[in-house]
């Protein structure tokens, strides 16, 4: 792809990189403007290159979710994958409605896995490219998400 | 069975949370001006820096140089009773000036 069919996929799916972003970002907004500008520089300066065009929005969904963890660091904003953090958020109870809150309770992979495959609507093949993950680590985090999840869901429907 | 209605409830949710996110307004497509690889201005500098000296230069080379008027011809040489004395010598051509020591590549 020269730079103007970047420029023109960059348009294309420019939304849809914001929103990924934002995820990456906790659900930071201003945040995740920044990091769309940088990722944006990258790509266009020929710092970030395309090697299989076959798959350009999993390459752009790594090169956000990169930026993103570095943006996070400088911000100071890092939380670490352990299992402290599993169980911190699942003291925490959600409100109704407030989907990213629920969300939010899952574990970082599990969070990034889910909104990838059924938010952004990637393959789990296409999860494991973005995160840099085996397959098979990409699926556990799926089944655990979804388990938990759905737990969740019915939780609130009874407490309604 | 069992496995599509927790997906088919998971994806329920997912779908609310997308319609929920249409709230959220798009940032502006940032404008990334194009850093061009080559700039012109230099090699039409150059080229006018080229076209300026080929018509300053090139017109004085081709003007035809006057020609030698008279050539003086200083040379030092041994006298008669062995002192060295200056010869002075007026011409107009330079060929015909053949130098007094001359002798000395064809005699030794």
């Amino acid at each position: 792809m020269n730079r103007n069919q970047l420029e023109s996929f960059l348009r294309d799916h420019h939304r849809e990189a914001f929103l990924w972003a934002r995820q990456c970002c906790g659900f930071d907004g201003e945040l995740a403007k920044e990091v769309i500008q940088q990722v944006y520089l990258k790509i266009l300066e020929g710092k970030a290159k395309l090697k299989n065009e076959d798959y350009p929005k999993t390459w752009l969904f790594a090169i956000i979710r990169f930026t993103a963890i570095d943006e996070q660091r400088k911000a100071g904003k890092t939380e670490s994958l352990g299992a402290e953090v599993e169980i911190i958020c699942e003291e925490q109870e959600a409100e109704a409605e407030n989907y990213e809150a629920l969300i939010r309770r899952l574990p970082k992979m599990q969070q990034e896995v889910m909104l990838m495959v059924f938010y952004h609507e990637m393959t789990l093949e296409q999860t494991a490219e973005v995160l840099k993950l085996h397959i098979g680590t990409v699926r556990t985090h799926y089944d655990r998400g979804k388990k938990k999840l759905k737990e969740w869901i019915e939780k609130m429907r009874i407490e309604k | 069975m069992r496995h599509s209605e927790e997906e088919q409830e998971i994806r329920g949710f997912f779908q609310a949370m997308i319609e929920k996110d249409l709230e959220i307004p798009t940032p502006d497509f940032p404008e990334f001006k194009k850093t061009k690889t080559v700039n012109w201005w230099i090699p039409i500098g150059v080229a006018a820096c080229l076209v300026a000296g080929f018509f300053l230069f090139g017109e004085k080379e081709s003007v035809a140089s006057p020609p030698i008027g008279e050539v003086v011809i200083i040379t030092l040489e041994e006298g008669p009773d062995q002192e060295m004395q200056f010869n002075i010598e007026h011409t107009t051509e330079m060929d015909i000036w053949e130098s007094p020591t001359a002798s000395l590549l064809t005699e030794y």
